[in-house]
């Protein structure tokens, strides 16, 4: 059980966010359940609540404001001044990644690539991603397992994923998007050097 | 307020309790394949593909489909036996034809195999050589048996209510914006229940669609459709669908909870605006489930993005802190139908709350369609949805003044929360270690730690899961009990205060 710790920063930031969420809403549950059985003869007071219902509303548009500013700040929606330093074409299949460097002018279904591809540290990566067959998720774990970023891969369309490797190492890919019997066997390896 | 005679309401009772022992006896079942496939994935069993996928399709879809059914009997139910009279063979007729639909699904998932997940993504049904042909065509045509009769009821009873209300502008609270209207008093459960079925009918619509669009392709193979367009109708029915059964489990708390704490709920000016904004942004906010398709126009990603965090609002306003104000210094005796209900509102809190961090983009991109994502919808069906349904399964079930007394039904549901809680947190934690969702076996990673981590996670739920069972046993035994008591059947819902 060890394994279950914080293993990146922000897969540890959403469970505590999350964890502080769930607490909050128990503590509201305490309070309601303790204040409504120790009131007993007291005059009802249901009116005093309402006046946080102001303040509750302006208070969640505030802190939607800010979100909604920072979510759209910083969209995984690729941008079209986006410049890459390498391209590499993939075409999900089931069940298996086929990758190659360049831009591929064949169809998905014509494309030859393999299942292990050879990528530069620190330099931005354009991945073309299409399918042969279902839809697919292409998805980018590092060596410990932490899912660093995703798009999915849908036939006769092509997404476009814009990824840095910091870092040396082997990159494992998954695919996230339920697309039959051999679904969890489906991965491939980018190597970065 | 409509009075009905005692021979009526008994009619409409039986009508009740017969959807609520189809529910009870199919709720577990249908968790006996969620516990089947977390023994596999916790390797204590041993779990073909073909079975894993079989049962996780029958799992997904049969409690999507239960929920709404039961959501949808409960408040024909108390529409029917205190504002208008409904035709109960049209009743019988939806319930059957439901029953008729689920069988044909079973038959297709656990005879034919067909494993192509809850939402079917395009053109995955067409294209896995490993279930059977005719399996796609059965469990294709036993969920458009389904659409159609949850289509049916749902024309149905807005017709009743029409014809009741005399109209829309009754109907949908307008008489508080012009300030005429004959029915000036439109209780909650009526506008609530009428503004979320309408909102339900373009989804179902777009559902039946969907599944005729696959039965062409069943029958002529050479067919195919737009993967992005099926995309993009499967989550707006699929979002539809789920919003609206849990906005039907909202609309019976509006009525019974009042019932309890003594304290009126009625229709205001701020509630009607904060379901008509709720329910226009739901038919937006399905566009934060394509956040990792690119394909869409930037334009539809702001659009779901700011339906998405916006719709967080007015339920939050109008219902939760509804509920608060409901049960503060309220003097209320906690008797199981209020703490079902106060708890499911937590539930609704905490799903909603963890929702709000998947929009977040950030988070997106490292949480989707890891465990994450079963935690978040399990948090508002398992924990929110279906404690309400437990809820108004208690009141159905219940003689006068008797929901006070039932130490055991507590006891039950103490154990259940405690399960539900613990089998949610393993999936959370799941997420937050990246294992990815819908793995039938995590052998294939290659990542030695995240197969162990994701076992230790199963074996653990397993756990949960029965003292989940544990809690229902407690429930249903209590549930029965009250049924079958002899003494002091007249029912709640003879408008008696209690």
């Amino acid at each position: 059980m060890g394994q279950i710790t914080a293993l990146l920063a922000l897969q540890n930031l959403a469970g505590l966010i999350s964890l502080a969420g769930a607490l909050a809403v128990v503590l509201v549950i305490i309070f309601l359940i303790a204040t409504s059985s120790k009131s007993a003869g007291k005059p009802c007071k249901k009116h005093t609540i309402l006046k946080i219902k102001p303040i509750y509303f302006w208070g969640i548009i505030f802190v939607l404001a800010v979100v909604i500013f920072l979510s759209i700040r910083y969209l995984s929606y690729p941008r079209l001044q986006d410049k890459a330093d390498e391209v590499v074409t993939v075409v999900g299949i089931q069940w298996d990644w086929q990758m190659a460097n360049g831009i591929s002018d064949k169809s998905a279904h014509e494309f030859v690539g393999k299942n292990e591809i050879l990528l530069p540290v620190n330099k931005k990566i354009k991945f073309i991603i299409t399918s042969d067959d279902v839809t697919h998720s292409f998805s980018i774990y590092n060596n410990k397992g932490v899912l660093l970023t995703q798009t999915q891969a849908i036939p006769q369309y092509r997404n476009e994923l814009f990824y840095i490797f910091s870092q040396k190492g082997d990159y494992t890919i998954l695919c996230l998007e339920y697309c039959g019997l051999v679904h969890p066997f489906m991965s491939g390896i980018i190597h970065v050097e | 307020m409509i009075t009905q005679e005692p021979v009526q309401l008994k009619k409409e009772r039986n009508l009740a309790i017969t959807w609520g022992i189809s529910f009870l006896i199919l709720f577990p079942l249908l968790i006996f394949l969620g516990l089947l496939m977390r023994l596999g994935q916790g390797e204590l069993i041993k779990l073909l593909l073909a079975n894993f996928y079989a049962f996780m399709t029958l799992h997904g879809l049969g409690m999507a489909g239960l929920l709404f059914s039961i959501s949808f009997a409960a408040v024909w139910y108390l529409i029917s036996t205190r504002y208008t009279k409904l035709n109960l063979k049209v009743g019988y007729f939806i319930f059957f034809t439901i029953i008729i639909g689920f069988a044909g699904l079973t038959f297709g998932t656990l005879i034919g195999k067909f494993g192509a997940g809850w939402y079917m993504l395009y053109p995955l049904p067409f294209k896995d050589p490993t279930w059977f042909v005719w399996s796609i065509k059965i469990s294709i045509i036993s969920l458009t048996v389904l659409g159609i009769a949850w289509l049916t009821g749902i024309l149905y009873l807005l017709y009743a209510l029409l014809k009741e209300y005399k109209g829309f502008k009754n109907l949908l609270g307008w008489q508080f914006a012009s300030e005429i209207g004959e029915h000036k008093d439109i209780p909650p459960i009526i506008f609530i229940t009428s503004i979320s079925l309408i909102a339900a009918i373009p989804g179902f619509i777009v559902g039946i669609a969907i599944m005729c669009m696959y039965l062409f392709q069943s029958f002529e193979p050479v067919l195919s459709f737009n993967a992005v367009l099926l995309n993009n109708m499967t989550f707006f029915f699929g979002h539809t669908l789920s919003t609206v059964t849990l906005y039907c489990s909202i609309a019976w708390v509006y009525a019974l909870l009042p019932e309890f704490t003594m304290r009126v709920w009625k229709t205001n000016k701020a509630l009607l605006y904060c379901w008509y904004a709720s329910l226009f942004l739901m038919l937006i906010s399905y566009a934060q489930h394509l956040f990792m398709n690119f394909i869409h126009p930037l334009s539809a990603y702001h659009a779901g993005l700011l339906a998405a965090y916006l719709s967080t609002v007015p339920p939050t306003v109008i219902t939760i802190l509804g509920v608060f104000e409901q049960l503060y210094h309220s003097k209320i005796k906690w008797g199981i139908i209020p703490l079902l209900f106060l708890l499911g509102t937590a539930g609704l809190a905490i799903g909603g709350f963890v929702a709000l961090l998947n929009i977040y983009q950030a988070f997106n991109k490292i949480l989707h369609n890891t465990l994450w994502v079963p935690a978040h919808f399990h948090s508002y069906t398992l924990m929110g949805i279906v404690l309400f349904v437990l809820g108004f399964l208690f009141y159905l079930f219940s003689p006068i003044n008797y929901q006070q007394k039932d130490k055991l039904a507590k006891t039950g549901f103490w154990i259940f929360i405690a399960g539900g809680y613990g089998f949610i947190l393993m999936f959370y934690l799941g997420g937050f270690n990246s294992i990815p969702r819908s793995f039938a076996r995590y052998t294939g990673t290659g990542f030695k730690n995240m197969h162990a981590t994701a076992v230790s996670l199963s074996q653990i739920s397993v756990g949960f899961i029965i003292i989940i069972i544990i809690g229902l046993l407690l429930m249903y035994i209590s549930l029965f009990f009250r049924l079958f008591k002899k003494k002091d059947q007249q029912h709640l819902t003879d408008n008696t205060v209690y």
